[in-house]
């Protein structure tokens, strides 16, 4: 009678239920437990290629960056006479806006439903305030140290940098944010100039750089993936050769910075995939996977 | 259950006789107020009772016997005591007797409970307690406002038996109208106010009082309906008569005669007291009105004064052009904007040049104004002060409009600032949901957004510091004009008159009652004396405070500090939307 009771409860099976009255201990798992476990279902397969191509968006932008500094240090030495700058950038943009409907042949546009009425507008309140608060501008820090004004400025464009919006989904991707701090250095750095004329172009320019480059950008990497990459490298080489007249060494640790975030970053991160382990099994939280928005309208 | 029997201590010499007073059941107390004496007719002395509860509606009742022995035990005198209480039926049935020395008082209640035991009559324990008549009387006692939580009942209970008997005494102030010598058909023993006859002045007031008060109370009216004729509602006018505290001193002066004059009489101590107070009040101010006055006009001390006041405001403007021209260089090391600097410092200077123009403008008529102005001295001293902090306030006009101005700039950029920061952050104010909510904003929004925010960030310290130095001038200002407003307001609303029957006859103002232990001997009634405690200086300033002007705002710190800091003005006068608090 004894030894049938050991061995009924010996067969007495273990479920995952918590219905049924059970022999066992609550903490009790038997041998399946780990028969669920599940690794790396959702890590992704990176190719070397397309991730160096999708790092070129985080080389225009220290590019952008690094050619507004050049740029600005022309000014302000006076090797850049600010009419000549207005002209280039003037036609920059407007090849840059043909091109923008060309690309797509107007589909954007359609899209949007925005107007060339509304393009010239904003370009006029641009143009006008930026001319009608340069020589606001041109005595604002007057008092200011310039010390305090590079730290403010090398502040901001970093926070520029780190804020963009290069196609990651995190929360602290601010685009509006990173543009603000832009414009914000680049009014500190405009009002360093000498006179207000190169205040109105500096401002004028930051605005073309950051503002509307990166629009244009991210059509042609939509678009024609191809010509995208040759206008980053022909940006990049620009970039660098500004940075050269200047200075050798900052061309040379610019150049360093480039090519590790274009070529060992993504190596780098293709090797640290092999150690990922990321575990999943029956202990995970419940996940609702159906879609609940038919039930809640 | 222990009776007590509260009995005057100037009936303590009476002759022998009835016990007039109230019985009350539910502190099984017998408050006596009277004694009746010898001889009387029953009838008669209901009748009286009758009518004295007519007039005080205060239960009265025969209570009990009196009882003197002056001289030998008088074994019928006793008996016939006895027999009256089959006469006047009353329960408990009080037998007060004192021995030929004053030293051996006797007390006896009696119950004839008829149901229990008809034959023996039953006795309780009686206290005596011995209380000034005159003193209890005139007293008005004020209850203990706060009771904590760890008094209980008992107290209330006493507090209230206690505002019962002091209740009984003053409503029967009919019965001891009637005089000891008068040729009654009852004669009564009870207090009396000594000296009726001599207090003729007291009387011819009383009687010169209606007349007076009906003449005053006539005119008071006649200025009253001149002072809310409709040509005074004419635009300006209202706004200046609120923002002039003159004015509203002398309303609030207009609003006390009107009261204190009028014919109606008083209905309660407290609104006696009140009256008292304020006349006390107006009284004391046009005294020291009048003292202000006559110092004023004697030896020239007005054109001293004249003489002085133009060299006092130049000096200010001038201190106020150097603190400008400091202000103009570069303060303290502070990063300035040069250009707005100038700019608000050239603004400011302009400013004082007109107010020197227009002080020195004025400076021929300033002797006669200033002579004018004190005659008013005789409304009172709380009026000339008054005027004396409109004219302040008329002569750092120029403070107070740099204020403004620094002030109304400053407001506004701390806004623009705080919204524009949104703008920065990418965020914005969602007035319906009172949040910050994110927001995605054009290019062009985004782009002025920045820009203005850059030029008001860097402007911003420029700014802050007019604000700041023309902030302290103005709360240098309020703070004189607040301070002049409190002796105002502290002679308007000291209750001068209680304070003075505090310091005089302290037993008017009763906080309570305290008891002396005369007689504590076994087998004799417990003899006890109660006196009146005096209620406390602080308890009758809070009681009889009488209501201020309140034409002052009342901020708290706190808030004082936030509208500093955001740059809202700040006004020593309550404004529009604070009246509906």
């Amino acid at each position: 009678m004894c030894a049938q009771s050991i061995t009924s409860t010996k067969e007495a099976k273990w479920q995952k239920v918590l219905y049924e009255r059970q022999p066992f201990p609550d903490n009790y798992v038997d041998r399946r437990f780990l028969e669920e476990l599940r690794k790396n279902i959702y890590a992704r397969k990176y190719q070397y290629w397309a991730v160096v191509f999708e790092s070129s968006v985080v080389i225009q932008q220290l590019c952008s960056v690094c050619v507004f500094v050049v740029i600005w240090w022309y000014m302000d030495e006076g090797l850049l006479a600010p009419h000549w700058l207005f002209g280039t950038g003037l036609a920059s943009s407007l090849m840059g806006y043909v091109l923008f409907d060309l690309i797509d042949g107007g589909e954007g546009r359609k899209k949007s439903g925005r107007t060339r009425w509304a393009d010239l507008k904003s370009a006029l309140v641009f143009v006008a305030f930026t001319y009608g608060f340069s020589p606001v501008l041109k005595t604002l820090t007057e008092s200011v140290s310039t010390d305090t004004i590079y730290a403010m400025s090398v502040f901001m464009l970093l926070g520029h940098l780190i804020f963009f919006d290069y196609g990651a989904n995190a929360a602290i991707v601010s685009s509006t944010l990173s543009l603000n701090m832009a414009i914000f250095a680049s009014v500190c750095l405009a009002s360093r100039l000498p006179r207000s004329v190169h205040a109105f172009v500096m401002v004028t320019f930051a605005i073309q750089i950051f503002a509307l480059w990166p629009m244009l950008q991210k059509k042609l990497k939509a678009c024609t993936p191809r010509s995208y990459v040759g206008v980053t490298m022909l940006f990049a080489f620009s970039a660098l050769g500004g940075l050269l007249s200047i200075s050798a060494v900052g061309a040379i640790l610019f150049a360093l910075l480039l090519v590790s975030i274009s070529c060992l970053c993504p190596f780098y991160l293709i090797r640290l995939q092999l150690f990922k382990e990321n575990i999943h099994g029956p202990w995970d939280e419940a996940e609702i996977k159906e879609d609940l928005s038919r039930f809640l309208s | 259950m222990v009776l007590k029997a509260f009995f005057p201590t100037c009936c303590a010499s009476a002759d022998s006789g009835l016990l007039v007073g109230r019985w009350v059941p539910e502190q099984s107390s017998a408050v006596v107020l009277a004694v009746v004496h010898f001889p009387f007719i029953p009838i008669q002395v209901k009748e009286l009772l009758a009518q004295v509860q007519q007039a005080s509606r205060v239960g009265m009742a025969v209570l009990g016997t009196w009882c003197h022995r002056q001289q030998e035990p008088e074994e019928s005198l006793g008996h016939f005591l006895e027999g009256l209480g089959t006469i006047f039926s009353h329960e408990p049935w009080l037998q007060l007797c004192r021995e030929r020395g004053s030293k051996f008082w006797s007390c006896k209640a009696i119950h004839r409970q008829v149901s229990a035991a008809p034959d023996v009559p039953s006795e309780d324990q009686v206290m005596l307690i011995f209380y000034d008549q005159r003193k209890v009387l005139l007293s008005q006692l004020h209850p203990p406002t706060v009771v904590s939580d760890h008094q209980d009942g008992d107290t209330m209970a006493s507090t209230g038996g206690l505002a019962v008997v002091f209740d009984t005494v003053a409503r029967s102030e009919v019965l001891f109208c009637s005089d000891q010598y008068d040729e009654g058909p009852v004669r009564l023993s009870h207090w009396q106010s000594e000296g009726v006859e001599a207090s003729v002045l007291v009387e011819l007031a009383k009687r010169a009082s209606g007349p007076v008060c009906l003449l005053l109370a006539c005119l008071l009216s006649l200025i009253s309906a001149a002072s809310g004729c409709r040509l005074w509602k004419l635009w300006p006018l209202p706004f200046i008569r609120s923002k002039l505290s003159t004015c509203e001193q002398l309303r609030h002066r207009l609003d006390h005669l009107t009261l204190v004059f009028s014919t109606q009489k008083a209905q309660s101590p407290a609104q006696l007291m009140r009256k008292a107070n304020m006349l006390v009040s107006v009284l004391l101010d046009v005294a020291l009105g009048l003292m202000l006055l006559s110092w004023l006009h004697s030896s020239n001390r007005i054109g001293q004064l004249a003489d002085a006041l133009v060299p006092v405001a130049d000096h200010v403007a001038e201190e106020l052009q150097h603190l400008l021209q400091w202000l103009m260089g570069a303060p303290a090391g502070l990063k300035m904007n040069r250009a707005l600097d100038q700019v608000l410092g050239r603004f400011f200077l302009y400013h004082i040049h007109l107010w020197i123009s227009y002080i020195h403008l004025m400076s021929p008529f300033i002797e006669r104004i200033l002579w004018h102005v004190g005659l008013s001295a005789c409304l009172g001293l709380t009026v000339a002060l008054s005027i004396l902090s409109d004219i302040i306030a008329l002569l750092t006009f120029h403070i107070y409009c740099f204020y403004v101005y620094g002030a109304r700039l400053y407001c506004l950029k701390i806004y623009g600032l705080s919204s524009l920061w949104r703008l920065f952050r990418g965020k914005k104010w969602n007035v319906l949901r009172q949040r910050v909510d994110s927001c995605s904003y054009n290019l062009d929004q985004l782009f002025i957004g920045t820009l203005l925010f850059t030029i008001l960030v860097f402007l911003l310290p420029t700014t802050a510091l007019y604000y700041l130095v023309f902030t302290l001038l103005r709360l240098l200002v309020v703070t004189v004009q607040g301070l002049i407003h409190l002796l105002v307001d502290l002679v308007n609303t000291l209750p001068l008159y209680s304070l003075g029957l505090r310091l005089c006859r302290p037993y008017r103002l009763a906080a309570g009652v305290k008891f002396r232990v005369l007689e504590h001997e076994v087998g004799r009634p417990l003899r006890l004396l109660m006196q009146i405690n005096p209620l406390p200086y602080s308890r009758v300033v809070h009681t009889y405070r009488l209501p201020s002007c309140g034409c002052h705002p009342k901020h708290s710190w706190g808030s004082l500090c936030r509208k500093l800091f955001f740059g809202e003005l700040i006004y020593p006068w309550r404004q529009g939307g604070d009246k509906q608090d």
